[in-house]
């Protein structure tokens, strides 16, 4: 299909492959790296070839006008070109680069990561990129200060661990005219969190358990016992043959024992697809705990026991992101 | 699209204005008048967009603008392909660009324009206030570049700072390439700027033509000998020949004329040369004069390019002199060449030419003469000691009716070089005698110890050549004949008071003024000489001079040894800066740690915090977790708290301790701690 859309990936494929391999051999992964000479490329931006082509306009008015001062010129642009690429060589080269942490996130968001910059020498470096690929990224200067932490993120779709593509990081100082560029592979791996679909609904007292494990919920099917009637209780309840009896007033009180907690339960979402399934299932998640209400989970694999609060999100969070994937 | 990133902000808005305004200045004085203002206007918009307060001009309204700006550079250039309606139109595109400033892109648009535009005004002008006018703008055009880069690079010290020291890093290989690059010849034609007016000796003489050329103190030409110098009454450099007279003007007239019937020989050797060597063998640097006239001694020959010689012993350049050129002459005097030609019945005719009637007085006079038996010799001898005897040499001369001639013979005797030397060759042809007006520049002041000689446009003289029979054209200067101080002095002794007496300033009489002017002078000479006026044939000099013997490999060594050498230091420090930095102590001294750890059979992981490491090694070798445990936090207190008890107590952990934790004699020692 991708081919027939577009018959230039078939070419460019393979090539990308190579290149990734060619990559991972010249620039292993690692948390931590620094930038040198067998990790930088340059090359001329558009502009610097615009710079050219003045150059060329410059040497031919020179050449027709047999003037020395354009001559002159030309060739003080000409060496300019030529002394640019070291400048913005030498602005990238030397950076350490260190992968601080991940933040997770959902699916269908943008996953964050916190990467701290740092120069060894007293250089001060400007303008410098880091993005992965489509997305903007963020610029930062390194110039009073000698390591900065950013933020850079890129867009997630689908939940589990993801491997985050190579990081590009790239400057075009001092002019714009050459952009020096490495992708490197810091080990970035964002946990991704099933995006949020809404089921419904909190699935409250669905849960049917057996033995004593639940706790005693009045309202149930099964009589209990007779209390005595206060307003407010429900007219259905009233032990009438009781009050026809000429006792006083009293309703009856039923209970069950079915489980009351909270359960967001892997089998209540039966017939839908597992991504569906963990999709609602987080939503769930959110809602619960926005609302302060205590939850558990089950999976067919994991139960967590109903709690609130941060890490426990996080803890059910994380059991729906790691859900083994369909066919895996 | 422009995404966020792309707007440009206000300094680089600023930076780019500012830069546009530098490559425009010198231009706009040369541009209609609303050339400037449209741009201004362009450059207001642009701010008030900026500021919120209006918004980009639509396409009709862009549309309009384009044309009416079409309109007016049509209205103000009758003919498109010149060089003034091509600077218009940067100039315009400029002022429309600003009209659509909108992304970066756009910004290095603008300004790799704006280096165009800057060069254009070197075709204009090569003397060094344009050229330092010239880099002033390369270092602000490249300072508004670098501005682009973020708001950080566009405070002015910093974008001036980087752009200062890219162009102070580019000029070494900047001079190597000006000196080796090789130099072609025009590839084609291209149209030259020509509205500037005529400076100089112009193609005709009417009376008070030379007077203006004496109020200018412009230099005209510079002449450096090789050799025997000629005297200062042999100093008359030739220019144009007016063989024409139409009873007020005179004019070079058909046959004469390069462009008009005269023959040129442009190939050297063409022309017979005498059999003796030349006399004087001189360079010349000519101004722009935008004339193709060139200046040298009697029989010239050059064999520069583009210089042609004409029958009449002048030098001519195949295209106006736009900008300096320079050419070099070899001269034979009238008097080296014994063998004259005879002259040919329409070259008689030409140099005999006189309106049919007007200066009856002066041609009776003339009658009288010949009446009298009087030989050629014998009637200009006459005509010469009436000019000593009556006349005075001044520079401001009464106006001259219809009969020029008779009113300044007969009437007024006062006279500046023109007049003498039209009534002279007047009278000598109505004599019969065949004589023609020469114009050009006589003498010339000699600038540091006779380094060269300057002749500036006051020196632009008129005078007479005749022709004697058996001896060819004789030079005859009339005005010599009334003030000779002016052939052996120059003008400033010979018109005395008058002098320059009309410019602002009277500053030729202040003698350290003087001295300043022609070391400034000699400074701009040497300019020329050195940079201006360095061609093929002086580049080839040069590099001989450098390499004693210009052959591919010395060549090639010259380029390829400074190439080499800069490569290595490039290399060597981008060797240098890819390296590790050396570790600060607390870093190293956990290094070794680890390094020791690895040897003990537990090796730290890629990326492993330290806290995860200890624990694992506690996990996989229970004996060393103490340790391991003291040995993180010591580190980590030191590193990331600073604290100097830490890194001692880090020291000391590692000297004694870790040592014999791995050597296993101390194992149980250490398990005890």
């Amino acid at each position: 299909m991708s081919v027939l859309r577009n018959p230039a990936r078939f070419l460019t494929d393979p090539l990308r492959g190579a290149m990734q391999r060619w990559l991972s051999r010249r620039a292993p992964r690692s948390r931590s790296i620094t930038l040198n000479h067998s990790r930088l490329f340059i090359l001329p931006t558009r502009a610097g070839l615009g710079f050219l082509l003045v150059i060329m306009l410059l040497w031919l008015l020179g050449t027709n006008y047999e003037n020395n001062l354009v001559f002159a010129l030309t060739f003080l642009l000409v060496s300019v070109f030529v002394v640019l690429p070291v400048h913005t060589f030498a602005n990238l080269t030397g950076l350490r680069l260190q992968l601080l942490g991940t933040s997770p996130a959902f699916a269908g968001d943008f996953a964050e990561a916190q990467i701290n910059i740092s120069r060894e020498d007293k250089r001060e470096r400007e303008w410098i990129r880091l993005c992965w690929p489509p997305e903007e990224g963020a610029y930062l200067d390194l110039c009073a200060q000698a390591s900065e932490d950013i933020r850079i993120s890129m867009p997630v779709v689908e939940r589990g661990r993801v491997q985050a593509p190579r990081l590009r990081i790239e400057s075009r100082f001092p002019l714009g005219l050459f952009r020096c560029w490495s992708r490197i592979d810091l080990d970035v791996e964002f946990l991704v969190y099933p995006r949020p679909i809404s089921a419904g609904p909190l699935p409250f007292g669905g849960v049917q358990t057996e033995g004593d494990f639940g706790e005693v919920r009045h309202g149930g099917d099964d009589f209990s016992a007779l209390k005595a009637y206060q307003p407010g209780d429900s007219l259905r309840h009233v032990a009438w043959k009781q009050y026809a009896a000429g006792r006083d007033l009293y309703s009856k009180d039923y209970e069950c024992r079915t489980d009351v907690r909270l359960w967001l339960d892997w089998a209540l979402l039966d017939g839908r697809d597992v991504e569906t399934r963990l999709s609602n299932l987080c939503y769930w998640c959110l809602q619960a705990e926005k609302q302060g209400i205590a939850y558990g989970l089950r999976l067919p694999s994991v139960a967590i026991e109903p709690s609130l609060g941060p890490s426990h999100q996080r803890e059910v969070l994380q059991a729906l992101a790691l859900f083994p994937k369909w066919g895996s | 699209m422009a995404t966020t990133q792309d707007l440009l902000p206000r300094e680089s808005l600023l930076w780019i204005f500012a830069a546009q305004f530098v490559a425009l200045l010198p231009q706009f004085t040369q541009l209609p008048l609303w050339v400037p203002f449209a741009w201004a206007f362009a450059v207001y918009w642009r701010l008030e967009v900026f500021r919120g307060r209006r918004d980009l001009p639509g396409r009709t309204l862009k549309l309009l603008v384009i044309f009416l700006i079409i309109a007016g550079l049509a209205m103000s250039y009758r003919r498109w392909f010149a060089l003034e309606p091509m600077v218009a139109l940067l100039t315009v595109s400029f002022t429309l660009k600003n009209l659509e400033l909108v992304s970066r892109r756009d910004a290095f648009v603008s300004l790799l324009l704006a280096y165009f535009v800057a060069a254009t005004l070197f075709v204009r002008e090569q003397t060094i206030p344009y050229a330092l006018y010239g880099l002033l703008s390369v270092v602000v055009i490249t300072a508004a570049l670098a501005a682009q880069m973020g708001s950080f690079s566009a405070r002015p010290r910093r974008a001036l700072g980087l752009s200062l020291r890219l162009l102070a890093q580019a000029t070494p290989l900047m001079l190597l390439l000006f000196v080796v690059m090789p130099r072609l010849g025009p590839l084609w034609s291209v149209p030259q700027d020509t509205s500037a007016g005529r400076t100089g000796v112009s193609d005709s003489m009417a009376p008070g033509d030379f007077t203006r050329l004496s109020k200018s103190d412009k230099p005209a030409l510079r002449i450096s000998f090789d050799g025997p110098i000629p005297p200062p009454e042999q100093r008359y450099w030739r220019g144009l020949v007016y063989s024409e007279f139409d009873g007020r003007t005179w004019r070079q007239g058909f046959g004469v004329d390069p462009r008009n019937g005269g023959r040129v020989y442009w190939r050297s050797g063409e022309r017979p040369l005498p059999q003796v060597g030349p006399r004087y063998r001189y360079q010349v640097i000519q101004e722009a004069s935008r004339t193709p006239w060139l200046f040298a001694l009697a029989r010239p020959v050059s064999d520069s390019t583009e210089v042609g010689e004409t029958e009449d012993d002048r030098l001519v350049k195949r295209t106006p002199v736009y900008s300096r050129f320079a050419y070099e002459v070899r001269s034979w005097p009238r008097d080296t060449d014994s063998v004259q030609a005879p002259l040919s019945t329409a070259e008689r005719r030409r140099n005999l030419q006189l309106p049919v009637e007007g200066n009856e007085r002066t041609r009776k006079w003339v009658e009288n003469l010949r009446r009298r038996g009087l030989g050629a010799e014998e009637i200009s001898t006459q005509l010469l000691a009436r000019y000593n005897r009556e006349f005075t040499y001044t520079l401001r001369p009464p106006a001259l009716g219809v009969d020029s001639v008779d009113e300044f013979l007969f009437g007024s005797k006062q006279g500046f070089c023109e007049h003498f030397a039209g009534s002279y060759v007047f009278a000598m042809r109505a004599a019969g005698v065949p004589a023609r007006v020469v114009a050009g520049y006589q003498g010339g002041e000699w600038v540091r110890g006779e380094q060269y000689l300057l002749v500036r446009e006051y020196d632009a003289h008129a005078w007479a050549e005749i022709w004697l029979d058996g001896r060819g054209w004789q030079r005859v200067d009339p005005t010599a004949a009334v003030a000779p101080e002016r052939v052996r002095d120059g003008l400033e002794s010979a018109a005395g008071e008058e002098f320059m007496q009309d410019s602002l300033l009277p500053l030729h009489r202040i003698d350290v003024l003087v001295k300043l002017r022609l070391q400034w002078d000699m400074i701009n000479y040497r300019w020329y000489q050195t940079v201006v006026s360095f061609d093929s044939e002086r580049q080839r000099d040069t590099l001989q001079r450098l390499l004693g013997d210009v052959s591919p490999l010395r060549m090639a060594l010259l380029f390829a040894l400074p190439t080499v050498l800069a490569l290595l230091g490039v290399l060597a420090w981008i060797w240098y800066s890819g390296r590790r930095r050396k570790l600060p102590p607390a870093e190293r001294l956990y290094r070794k740690f680890c390094r020791r750890m690895a040897r003990a059979g537990v090796k730290r992981d890629a990326g492993e915090t330290p806290q995860d490491y200890a624990e694992r090694i506690a996990a996989q070798k229970p004996r060393l977790a103490t340790l391991a445990q003291r040995v993180t936090d010591a580190f980590e207190r030191a590193a990331y708290a600073g604290e100097s008890a830490a890194l001692s107590e880090l020291r000391q952990l590692l000297r004694w301790r870790l040592a014999s934790a791995v050597s296993p004699a101390h194992k149980r020692e250490l398990v005890g701690s």
